[in-house]
């Protein structure tokens, strides 16, 4: 992450010599050596990106077991998935893991990023930074399967309720098809997300000092300095973790096929996940893909919301 | 005085939630030290007669896979710098009339989600007998490594200064030449940071390797979470011994961090990441 982005002045140079660059008279012989570096990548990116693309957002109006060819069906696997009360389902177990997920990604690393921001020492700065980004370290597996544990009926969460005296609140908290989606949207307490964390302390600490001696001045200190200077302030970070929650919450295949395979039931079945079933439980090919382009189609009309809503706002 | 209160205050509340963020990884440590009685009676206690064996059998179980995954990973990682780099050349250096588009055409690929391509790319991959096989993973994993790093990498070898691609061009050297002798030296460093990055994503994936390969050719992310303790091994004991396998599966990326954690949090937070 420490690449050095070209300066405006070597590239207007470059662009200069390259035009009378002598040995480059022939514009063929040029092409041919450029198409030969380019052929590698395109190979591989035409054969396992868009090709496979391509492949899913026709698919989706096909009938497909996977093994024989595929059969033409038009509109059918859309009219079919809405009147799925699975799939329905899962457009609101998404909906409410988007509306609880994303505030969970951003509120309490802006806090924690807030408290170590305060603290005096810097010394003291860096080593809270280092002990908040060390879970990192855990790959994504790891860290779903061990809260997959924490929520067992024999696991921590119900151990330290139970130590506590609290044994009525003691649940199988995955094992409950009405308090799986909640557990599962929860899990990761106590939310502090090492990458957001980091994003929100660069923001702070990108704010110039006389703004903040300024509000010193004004008698803003505090929570009246937060809301009215630090908030405002770090939007800019604030708007690319939104993209990035939104887009992060929607795809998220790996912890509903690891910790509750979309159960209880279909408790936990959220669109992705739904799609993987329907392709490699059910060979419901043609009807999985129909999901992922509709889930293809949202992604992108969120991302172009989001980019007018940031050409509107920096105008 | 008040505000050293409050100064103690804040660093209290600070070590608490890094206490409870960090908390799976000493839950993960703690017990795979412990044996499966001990953890029943209680996942908090420390382990009173540490159990090294936990750790010899789980590396004795997942051994296949780390050596399965090493091979994927660096023949992927490897495969994808080297067709990226040659891609970023041209795109960078060499002028011919499609480049724009043909640009456009790799910096379209940012828009296609992994979500999408993941079915049809099994199909894909069954139909063309890579199933069970490295190459079924490494083909797809070339491929979706492209775009970033193409992006990376072109603005990086634009910005060499073209001063010393012409006194070389001088001498009578080729594009082939300029390229090895120019362009791959002096673009080592941030292709070990693209390396880095992506040897990350790939050894955590989960999803594809588990639809391509059988358990017989798993990856070490397949592996833990698929955990078979070895026959001989106390079954008694299999919990503890998958979470020494957890154990031991976060050891490359730790080591990775210990060496670039510093750099890492430097290039988060020097705010080139914001919009």
């Amino acid at each position: 992450m420490a690449w050095s982005l070209p300066t405006p002045g070597s590239q207007i140079s470059d662009i200069k010599k390259v035009n009378r660059r002598p040995g480059s008279g022939n514009p063929w012989t040029t092409r041919l050596i450029a198409y030969g570096f380019l052929l590698p990548t395109f190979a591989f990116v035409i054969g396992f990106s868009y090709y496979p693309a391509f492949r899913a957002l026709i698919g989706a109006f096909t009938n497909w077991d996977g093994f024989n060819p595929p059969t033409w069906v038009g509109l059918s696997n859309f009219v079919q998935a809405f009147q799925d009360p699975i799939f329905l389902g899962s457009l609101w177990h998404v909906a409410v893991w988007t509306a609880v997920g994303i505030p969970l990604a951003l509120i309490p690393p802006f806090i924690a990023a807030e408290m170590i921001f305060h603290v005096k020492s810097l010394r003291a700065q860096y080593l809270y930074r280092t002990i908040f980004v060390l879970s990192f370290v855990l790959p994504t597996v790891v860290s779903i399967l061990i809260w997959q544990y924490i929520y067992e009926p024999s696991g921590v969460l119900n151990a330290l309720l139970h130590v506590l005296g609290l044994t009525s609140l003691e649940h199988s908290w995955i094992g409950n098809p009405h308090l799986a989606l909640g557990a599962v949207i929860l899990m990761g307490f106590p939310w502090i997300n090492a990458f957001n964390l980091l994003i929100y302390y660069a923001g702070l600490q990108s704010i110039p000092q006389e703004i903040l001696d300024a509000a010193q001045m004004d008698g803003a200190t505090g929570w009246d300095r937060i809301r009215s200077v630090d908030i405002p302030l770090v939007r800019s970070q604030t708007k690319l973790l939104l993209i990035l929650s939104i887009i992060g919450v929607s795809q998220n295949l790996l912890v509903p096929l690891l910790m509750t395979s979309g159960g209880p039931g279909t408790s936990t079945t959220t669109p992705v996940f739904y799609m993987y079933q329907t392709a490699i439980q059910y060979d419901q090919y043609g009807y999985s893909m129909a999901i992922a382009f509709m889930l293809f189609a949202a992604v992108m009309v969120l991302a172009i919301l989001n980019i007018r809503f940031f050409q509107s706002d920096t105008n | 005085m008040p505000i050293r209160i409050r100064g103690l205050w804040i660093h209290m509340a600070i070590i608490v939630l890094a206490a409870l963020t960090i908390y799976p990884i000493v839950f993960m440590v703690v017990n795979a030290f412990k044996t499966g009685a001990e953890t029943a009676a209680s996942p908090f206690a420390l382990p009173l007669h540490p159990l090294f064996n936990n750790f010899k059998l789980a590396l004795q179980a997942t051994w296949p896979a780390y050596r399965q995954s090493a091979f994927i990973v660096g023949v992927s990682v490897f495969g994808m710098l080297s067709s990226a780099l040659l891609a970023s050349y041209a795109f960078a250096r060499l002028q011919f009339r499609e480049r724009e588009m043909l640009f456009y055409v790799v910096f379209g690929l940012l828009l296609i989600p992994p979500f999408l391509t993941l079915i049809p790319l099994f199909l894909e991959i069954k139909n063309l007998g890579l199933l069970d096989t490295p190459w079924g993973l490494i083909l797809p994993y070339i491929a979706g490594g492209q775009a970033f790093a193409i992006f990376i990498l072109r603005s990086f070898i634009r910005a060499i200064p073209e001063d010393l691609f012409e006194a070389a061009r001088i001498d009578g050297a080729h594009d082939l030449r300029l390229f090895w002798h120019i362009a791959v030296p002096l673009s080592v460093p941030i292709l070990i940071t693209l390396a880095v990055l992506n040897v990350v994503g790939l050894w955590s994936d989960y999803i594809l390797p588990s639809l391509v390969l059988n358990s017989a050719h798993e990856t070490v992310a397949m592996a833990i979470a698929n955990f078979v303790p070895p026959p001989q091994a106390p079954s008694i004991n299999a919990f503890n011994q998958q979470l020494a396998a957890f154990t031991l599966s976060s050891i490359p990326l730790g080591v990775l961090f210990l060496f670039l954690m510093r750099y890492f949090v430097a290039g988060i937070t020097s705010g080139a990441l914001k919009m």
